[in-house]
Formats: structure tokens, sequence, C-alpha cells
């Protein structure tokens, strides 16, 4: 391997039998063989290449079932790949599900030993780093209580604290930022940020767009079990969101739409500048929203709302043409489009999505509502700030005489 | 093969502390904990005492009593790493999914959590002997390769065993009749000459071919004083037989887990 390179992956290939993920047994073997029926397999990885420099931390985003998992087990040298291979210099701690090896039956002492063990940590180093794992996991007297009285938060921390404290010089985290509650989270990050700053190389695996993007150097796309592209955090986290609203125009599962249909919204597009249609949010960070609808019969004073969501922090922003004190006088089958241009530039970086309804004037009725129809991302703040929102602040000093 | 064991003294810690779990997790919960592995024989051998005089054939072995009990506490250790073994790998999946290490440490922490119980097992044996004031310890040595030998032959149950359960759920089933026939077919409760006595004896060795059978004469001799049969035939031959039938299943235990290995992660 060259030198400086941490993990080579080099046409990497994984096909799964797919009767043995079924119920495997002697008869279907027999039955198989004598019928000279070819198993049928799944492609999971299809020609998969990829070095990882020491020190790097690269994110693997993609949609579900794209091969994430797959490719972090093939790393970590629990899945044995069909085709290719892979080559990795020093210890590898795997995240690849908090707690995994841990007995229920032991008590969480037994278990980090256990866990230091599997790792190849010497008894001895373990005890001096026993009390940092405890601290970290925050579980307190709880340590000597068999795991399987843990809360599932508990079970969870504790398999990360061990898994970070066990010093590794290629940690592999799949999915770690989406258990745990926001305060955990946020030691994970810090904790990853340290890892990283320490000359580590990471490898994680997140849906959460915002967080992989900044603590990654690097950010590979998967798709269907192949690397469809490759580079900067910023332009690759881009490039996702570019085909995830593409397939949510598209009618993607993710958008959830419900109502009474009395009147339909049929589609919502994001407008540059220009007023031509655009998947990201433009420079000037002005939101422009186009909502065309029809409606099966004639309604007056209907009304419509859009709402600004943020995954971890709930709904940041909302508002409907009846609060703008926007008269919509009647819409009827002829149908039509309504323009909303909201100001994001007080946002702080991260993911949105953005939810349409049409409702009548007394919001008893509810004739057609999308969650999550569309989804933008602030890669970084107009300018700095704490929390989610920059209000308008106005500062007066004043130094006392004496 | 060098390799391999120089892998596992690195990995000796890991070995010893999966050994342990498999002890702990066994005695967890249970009152008497670890004094079980002290108390089962002890009962056994009483359950025995009543149960040897029943039998026909008990006036053909001079102390049949302590021939059964010897012949039943091994034949425990084969059969409790037969029935552990199934699960050693199947039973670890969220390890084996999630972590690389070798595999061969889950068969063999499993034969080894055994081989610990029955070393207990196996002091309670000797101290009834001496108390009952039928031991004779004058081989004793040969409890070494005694141990040895049966280690391989259930070190190489337990891999054979771990591998298949996990492609194939039917194993359980197979090695619960197999080793029910295998039983049988070992003198445990009958004497080694009930078998000879079929064979001409040139052929003697044949009824080597079941390892324990070898393996059960060599603790018989070692602490009981009882000679090898054929006494005054081939007998030195019948144990080689038995110590390369061990040996083989030993070897090919360790091929089938080499060759399942690669696939373990696909399939649990």
């Amino acid at each position: 391997m060259k030198p400086g390179i941490a993990i080579s992956i080099e046409h990497v290939t994984k096909r799964f039998p797919l009767s043995a993920l079924g119920s495997s047994s002697l008869k279907h073997l027999v039955l198989d063989t004598f019928r000279r029926r070819k198993a049928k397999t799944f492609q999971a990885l299809t020609d998969v290449c990829l070095e990882v420099k020491q020190g790097e931390s690269l994110g693997i985003i993609g949609r579900n079932g794209a091969g994430k998992s797959t490719l972090l087990s093939v790393i970590a040298g629990t899945i044995v790949p069909t085709e290719g291979r892979v080559e990795a210099s020093g210890k590898i701690s795997s995240l690849l599900e908090l707690g995994a090896g841990f007995h229920p039956d032991l008590t969480g002492r037994e278990n980090v030993f256990l866990y230091g063990a599997i790792m190849g940590i010497p008894r001895a180093e373990m005890r001096r780093r026993f009390d940092d794992i405890v601290d970290f996991a925050g579980i307190g007297e709880f340590i000597d209580q068999p795991v399987r009285f843990y809360s599932s938060g508990m079970y969870v921390r504790l398999g990360f604290s061990v898994a970070v404290q066990i010093d590794p010089d290629i940690l592999l985290v799949d999915e770690v930022l989406a258990v745990g509650d926001v305060d955990f989270q946020r030691r994970c990050l810090k904790r990853m940020n340290e890892f990283r700053k320490s000359g580590k190389t990471l490898i994680l695996i997140s849906h959460d767009l915002g967080a992989i993007q900044s603590i990654s150097d690097r950010i590979a796309i998967l798709d269907h079990g192949t690397i469809t592209n490759v580079g900067g955090p910023v332009d690759m986290v881009d490039a996702y969101h570019g085909t995830l609203l593409a397939a949510a125009t598209g009618g993607a599962a993710s958008t959830t739409e419900w109502g009474s249909r009395e009147a339909l919204i049929t589609g919502v597009a994001m407008l540059d500048a220009a007023g031509a249609p655009t998947k990201r949010l433009p420079d000037d960070r002005i939101i422009r929203i186009e909502v065309t609808f029809t409606s099966t019969r004639r309604i007056e004073n209907p009304v419509f709302g859009f709402g600004i969501a943020n995954a971890e922090r709930g709904v940041v922003f909302g508002s409907n043409t009846q609060l703008e004190r926007y008269d919509i006088p009647a819409i009827d089958e002829r149908g039509g489009r309504v323009r909303f241009e909201i100001d994001a530039s007080a946002l702080q970086a991260g993911n949105y999505q953005m939810s349409f309804s049409l409702h009548s004037a007394d919001h008893q009725t509810n004739y057609h509502r999308l969650d999550n129809a569309l989804s933008f991302y602030i890669d970084r703040p107009a300018r700095g700030f704490d929390g989610i929102a920059a209000l308008p602040v106005k500062v007066e000093t004043h130094i006392f005489q004496k | 093969m060098n390799g391999v064991w120089q892998f596992l003294a690195a990995r000796r810690e890991l070995v010893a502390s999966l050994v342990g779990r498999n002890l702990k997790i066994r005695y967890k919960g249970s009152a008497l904990g670890f004094f079980w592995s002290l108390l089962t024989p002890l009962c056994f051998i009483a359950i025995y005492a009543v149960f040897a005089r029943l039998l026909k054939f008990a006036g053909d072995v001079p102390n049949y009593l302590q021939y059964l009990v010897s012949g039943i506490v091994a034949w425990q250790f084969t059969s409790g790493c037969l029935n552990d073994s199934l699960h050693s790998i199947s039973g670890n999946s969220n390890l084996v999914k999630k972590v690389f290490f070798p595999r061969v440490i889950l068969p063999l922490s499993t034969a080894l959590a055994n081989m610990v119980n029955y070393l207990l097992t196996f002091l309670v044996l000797l101290l009834y002997l001496v108390a009952s004031g039928n031991a004779h310890f004058a081989a004793i040595w040969l409890l070494v390769p005694a141990f040895a030998i049966h280690f391989a032959l259930c070190l190489g149950l337990c891999c054979l065993c771990g591998t298949s359960n996990v492609f194939f759920r039917d194993t359980e089933h197979i090695v619960g009749v197999v080793s029910q026939a295998w039983f049988f077919t070992t003198p445990v409760m009958y004497p080694v000459a009930f078998q000879l006595g079929l064979l001409p004896e040139r052929l003697a060795w044949l009824a080597y071919l079941n390892p324990m059978t070898g393996i059960l004469a060599l603790y018989r001799r070692a602490i009981l004083g009882m000679p090898i049969e054929p006494v005054d035939g081939p007998w030195l031959a019948g144990i080689a037989v038995s110590c390369a039938v061990s040996c083989a299943i030993l070897t090919a235990g360790m091929r089938v887990l080499k060759a399942g290995d690669a696939r373990f992660g696909d399939v649990l």
C-alpha cells in the first residue's frame, strides 16, 4: 500500500446470495443442487474504488439501501468482498452499531473489558482508560448492572464511549448521530472532531447532511452500490441535494400529502432571481416559491400557507397569505399560481424542508397539504451568530466616567 | 499452523475474556453459581450408584460404578461441547457482523469453557475415587495425552458444529440424534470387550475408530488402573487410531471454519 494511505479499496464488488438471506437449510441446499438452479444474488456494491488518506475524514452519503453500511462492513473486515480487495493500515474501531457485542447478561464493566479484549487492548490498558469511558458515557453506578437493565440511551452511550476510548487509528461510524439525545449528539460530534484533529482517519455515514458536511474533508456519494461522485463536502452535499430534490418533485416517498382534495396543490418549485426553476437556494438568499394549484369547485377566501422546518430544531418559521394580510378572493376550476418571496438571510446554516398547505379561511378545512415537498440548505449563514435565526440587533455603548 | 498459534498467543486475553464470559453466563443468576460444576457430578454419582445395580453387565466389570461414572463424566465434556458449540458462532452474530477478529476464537472459547468445567468435575471424580478406595494412579501421567486428545477432538467438533449451524439450521437436530447414537456406540455404560467380542483380534483397532473409545480407555487406565483392551493384543494401535481420528476431526473442523469464515457476515 502507498505511504500515507489509511484505507485502499480496489474494485470491490459484493454480491449476497439471496437464498442465504432467508432461512437457510439443508433442504434448500439439496434441492438447489438437485435442480441445478443457480442461487439468486443481490449485488450490494459494484466496482467500488476509493482511497482514504491518513488523517482524512471521509463522509459517505446516499439513500437507504445504496450500500453504505455494506461498504463500511467491508472496510471493517466483517464482510468479505466477492471481488476486489480492501487494505487498511492500523487498528480499526467500528461503530457499525453502538454496543454491538455487548452481552445482555454481563455488567457494563464486564462488557467494556470484553470489548477491549475483542479490539486487542491489553487488560491493564483498559483498566487505565476505564474511568474515562464511564465518565464519557455518564452512566455512573449503573456500570455494575447487567446491560439488559440499561435504557437504550445508556446502552448507546456506553457503546460510543468504549469505541472511541480504545484509541483506534481508523474509526468507522455508521449513523451514530441518529441516536441519543441532542446533548449526546453534540458530545459525539465534539469527540469526533477531536479525533479528527489528532490526525486519525475517520469514515462516517450519516443522513444528517449538515453534520456530515461539517466534519468531512471529502464526501463520496453512493447510489445503487456505485460511487457516483467524490469531492469537497459543500459540492457533494449540494449535488446530493439536487438528486434528492429531483426525486422529491418527481413524487418521492419522503413527501407526504393529505387533505380533503377539494383544491389541489399541483406543484411547488423554487425559482432563482431570473424566475427560472432552481434546485438550490439562490445566492441572494431569497426563497422564491411558485405554488400551482387547481380546484374542483369555487372556493372563497382560500389561504395558502408554508412552513420551513429543520430536522433538529423543528419548525423555524411559518406563515400564510392570511397572516401576511394578502387577500385571495376566490379560486375555481381554472386553477392558478401563487408566488412567495421569503428572505432567508437570517437563517443559520443547515438543512431545511418546506411544507405547503391550502386551507379554508376559518382553518376548518384542509384542502391539500404537502409535507416536506421541497428542501434546501444553507452551507454557512450570512453572518456568524448563535442559534437558528439572526434577529436584527442594535448595540450602543456608554463608558461611565468615574 | 505456526502462524495460527502466534495469532492466538497475541489474542490470549480475548480468549480468556470469552471463556470467562461463557462460564459467567452459564451460572448467572443461579444461587449456587459455580458450585454447580462440583455439585452436578456428585449428584450423578449418587444417581448412577442406584442405577448401576440394575444393569445386567454390571457383574462383568470390576468396580462397575467407578467405570460408569468416569465414562459419564468424560462423555459429558464431549456432549457439552457439541451442544454449546451449535450457537458459538450464530449466537454471537452481533459480534461477528460488527467486529472483525479471528473467528476460531469463538469455538475455541466454547471448548475451553467446557474444558474448565470438565477439569473441575474431574477433580470431584478423583476425590470420589480416593474416598471410595478405588483410585489406581500408577499410570496417572496418561491423563496428559488423554486430556490433549480429548480436547483436540472437542475443539474440532466445536468448529464443525458451530460453522455448520450458521449455514444449516438443521445441524442442531442432526447433532441431537447423532450424539445420542454416538453415546450408545461408545463404551460408556458397557465394557469395551462387548464390541471387541464382535471383531477378530487383528481388526480390534476398528473399535477405536470411534475416538471416544480410545480416550475413555486412556482415562480408565490412568485413574482406575484398568488395562487397555485388547489386553494381550495390539492395544497401542487402538489408541493410535483414536488419536489419529481426533486429529483428523480437528483438522477438518479448522478447514471448514476457514472456508465458512468468508461467508459468516453474509448469512448471519
